[in-house]
């Protein structure tokens, strides 16, 4: 979840990251206070879900409290990326002398998040790495070491500080670690990492990413957000603990994997076979009859699809379980599209016996190229129909 | 032959009295797997199938100093704890089936690990079965059958899709890893490459990839840098995937064109590896390769 800027300035605030003097705003009014207390000229920064807002005009500069408020008026509500503006920054406009990068994140290849620092700041940092890859200073991190302060002195050295502001600089990136084990983060960024008029250095943004996986371990995060964005069968899926992705507008088939890559490549197998996926959900593991029945349920919901294969397995899951969620659905909704199923492994015997009784469409030895055929060949056989789930 | 896993493998079931581990104690057994003991913190003294029930891994070690690999199947907040006490009590094979592990545990796993030359697979795998003889981890056993393909895996049901349509076409596995679907995983397919290059059963290896990550293009780096002496067939799952949508693993996601399927698709072929298209072609191609004959199919029972 990337957190909002405003929460991860906070978390920078208590690591002794420098940030700009700053004040939240949910109305105009309160975005003309925060002006007037900050007493300076301001800028203006819409709190959301994702990045990429200067070029979405979502950030704006405000010289008088009365223009902070007629902005504020404009941000507030605005769509962005399927969101919606609610919560703005209100912050002192910083003089800047200099803008730096300074980042950690997972390196896949070398299986350590890195560091990654660059004396130009304030643009897309993968931009630069392509092609200015000798601006970019990299250094792998320990997990099982304690970073210490002279290796982030040393790390801030290579960007260009010394003296009395290389301290200062140390600190920052010190901090900076100690924010990306403490939160579990998978990413987190200072882009750009301003050098002011009054050289001081200050963190003018701020990008944290925390795994998903450990929110149990971080309560205190606002989880419950990364629902309120979802599209209402998003939510429902997510509700039910299911990865759902809804894919293309004039896609036509329902794809229940029973697992990310099978799932993907049965995706790939309809496409192959001439169909268009129109969404895509993995079952996981701790697959029950109701949670079965509830992925089944949000994949025929899913508007024109016209057809749905399940590919799935009883390897952590268990084939009659399925089975038996599936063919819930059937005695439940009068389900008049085809379902073709293509099932193996544990209980699979079971499993085959009951949705053969249904007359579900079944493979069992064949492959997904042949599951994808038969579905293919029954939705072309049969009439477009809309899905009624009553 | 076969790696990492054969009739020789003594297994200790952390978190064997929970649900999964129960169950899977019970598949394990039925699949002549020795499974000779299991660990849960407070529940020393009891017995699942018959598999006696330890506090502490050092318990279950000298009660049983046969032991030489463990399946981790605990939830996600015990993962580390438990991988830890594996790690530090010398068992050179830990399997993590466990989903939703946090990255940083798994980064220290890996990297206790590295420290201590145990060999980790996962977490979020079904682990590794070498057909016929055992398995550690959670795959059903009849799907697949002894024979000389080895499978490398990032996905758990594409290790079940492939590895059944072989058996099915009459063609065995020597062993099948799978490696695991989080961004960072215990051991990598190159390491897994490099196990199987000097086994004799492997005649032929499957790399089944998918979107997202750098280990396809690592594993072509490898093949092309040791000149690898024997044929890598190879399917990537995700080719027509969007861009930015987080695919169901964590590792499934393909960002400003980076780690695309064709991407990687090009990168395998260039280093010599047969890539198909699809998953049946990559039956077709091994079956016209003329690659290992399945010496036991076993099907039907369940």
């Amino acid at each position: 979840m990337l957190l909002y800027e405003i929460e991860g300035k906070a978390i920078f605030k208590s690591y002794g990251i420098p940030i700009p003097r700053g004040e939240k705003a949910t109305t105009p009014e309160e975005a003309k206070e925060a002006a007037e207390k900050i007493g300076s000229e301001v800028v203006l920064k819409a709190q959301i879900s994702s990045g990429g807002r200067g070029k979405a005009g979502v950030v704006k500069f405000a010289k008088t409290p009365d223009e902070a408020k007629a902005l504020a008026g404009q941000l507030l509500g605005k769509e962005v990326k399927g969101e919606t503006v609610k919560l703005l920054l209100v912050e002192e406009k910083i003089n800047i002398a200099k803008e730096l990068y300074l980042g950690i994140t997972l390196d896949p290849e070398l299986q350590k998040p890195v560091i990654i620092g660059c004396a130009e700041g304030g643009m897309d940092i993968e931009e630069v790495a392509e092609k200015h890859p000798e601006k970019i200073v990299k250094q792998p991190l320990e997990v099982l070491k304690p970073f210490k302060i002279h290796q982030a002195n040393d790390f801030m050295r290579q960007l260009g500080f010394h003296g009395k502001q290389l301290v200062q600089a140390g600190k920052i990136l010190y901090g900076l670690v100690r924010v990306y084990f403490d939160y579990d983060a998978t990413t987190v960024e200072i882009n750009p990492l301003v050098i002011t008029g009054d050289n001081e250095i200050i963190a003018a943004d701020s990008k944290l990413v925390v795994d998903d996986s450990s929110s149990y371990r971080h309560p205190d995060l606002p989880w419950e957000r990364l629902n309120e964005n979802l599209k209402p069968l998003e939510k429902e899926a997510k509700e039910a603990g299911f990865p759902f992705v809804l894919l293309e507008n004039n896609g036509y088939i329902g794809i229940i994997g029973g697992g990310a890559g099978v799932g993907l490549a049965t995706m790939d197998t309809i496409y192959h076979h001439g169909g268009i996926p129109a969404n895509f959900l993995d079952t996981g593991g701790g697959v029950t009859r109701e949670r079965m029945a509830k992925a089944l349920e949000v994949v025929l919901k899913t508007p024109g699809v016209k057809g749905v294969i399940a590919n799935l397995f009883g390897g952590i899951n268990n084939c009659a379980i399925m089975a038996q969620g599936i063919v819930d659905v059937l005695e439940k909704h009068k389900v008049d599209i085809p379902i073709v199923v293509k099932m193996r492994g544990h209980h699979q015997e079971e499993g085959w016996k009951l949705l053969e009784k249904y007359n579900v469409p079944l493979i069992k030895y064949g492959s997904t190229d042949e599951a994808a055929e038969l579905l293919m060949k029954l939705v072309r056989e049969r009439s477009a129909g809309n899905v009624s789930l009553g | 032959m076969s790696v990492l896993v054969d009739e020789n493998t003594k297994v200790v079931i952390q978190g064997i009295t929970g649900k999964h581990g129960s169950h899977h104690t019970k598949l394990m057994l039925e699949y002549n797997a020795k499974v000779l003991a299991g660990v849960t913190p407070g529940k020393g003294g009891s017995e699942v199938y018959g598999v006696p029930v330890y506090d502490t891994v050092k318990e279950a070690l000298e009660q049983h100093p046969d032991i030489n690999a463990s399946l981790i199947m605990v939830p996600p907040p015990g993962v580390l704890s438990a991988a830890e006490e594996a790690i530090e009590n010398g068992i050179p094979l830990v399997v993590i089936v466990t989903e939703h592990v946090p990255v940083h545990d798994t980064l220290k796993i890996k990297w206790l690990a590295k420290e201590y030359g145990t060999i980790v697979i996962g977490p979020n795998t079904i682990g590794i079965i070498s057909p016929g003889k055992s398995k550690v981890g959670i795959m059903p056993g009849y799907i697949y059958s002894q024979g000389n393909i080895g499978v490398i895996s990032r996905s758990g049901t594409m290790t079940h899709e492939i590895s059944s349509n072989l058996t099915y076409n009459g063609i065995g596995q020597s062993t099948c890893i799978g490696i695991g679907g989080d961004p960072v995983n215990g051991l990598t397919a190159v390491e897994a490459l490099e196990l199987f290059k000097d086994d004799d059963e492997t005649k032929a290896i499957v790399l089944i990839g998918e979107i997202g990550g750098s280990n396809e293009e690592l594993v072509a780096e490898y093949i092309e840098k040791t000149n690898y002496p024997k044929q890598v067939y190879a399917f990537i799952g995700g080719q027509l995937a969007p861009q930015g949508k987080r695919m169901g693993h964590a590792g499934a996601i393909v960002q400003k064109g980076k780690g695309t399927a064709a991407s990687k698709m090009e990168r395998l072929k260039k280093a010599g590896v047969k890539v198909a298209k699809t998953m049946d072609e990559l039956v077709n191609m091994i079956k016209i390769d003329g690659y290992g004959k399945a010496e036991t199919i076993q099907k039907h029972i369940s």
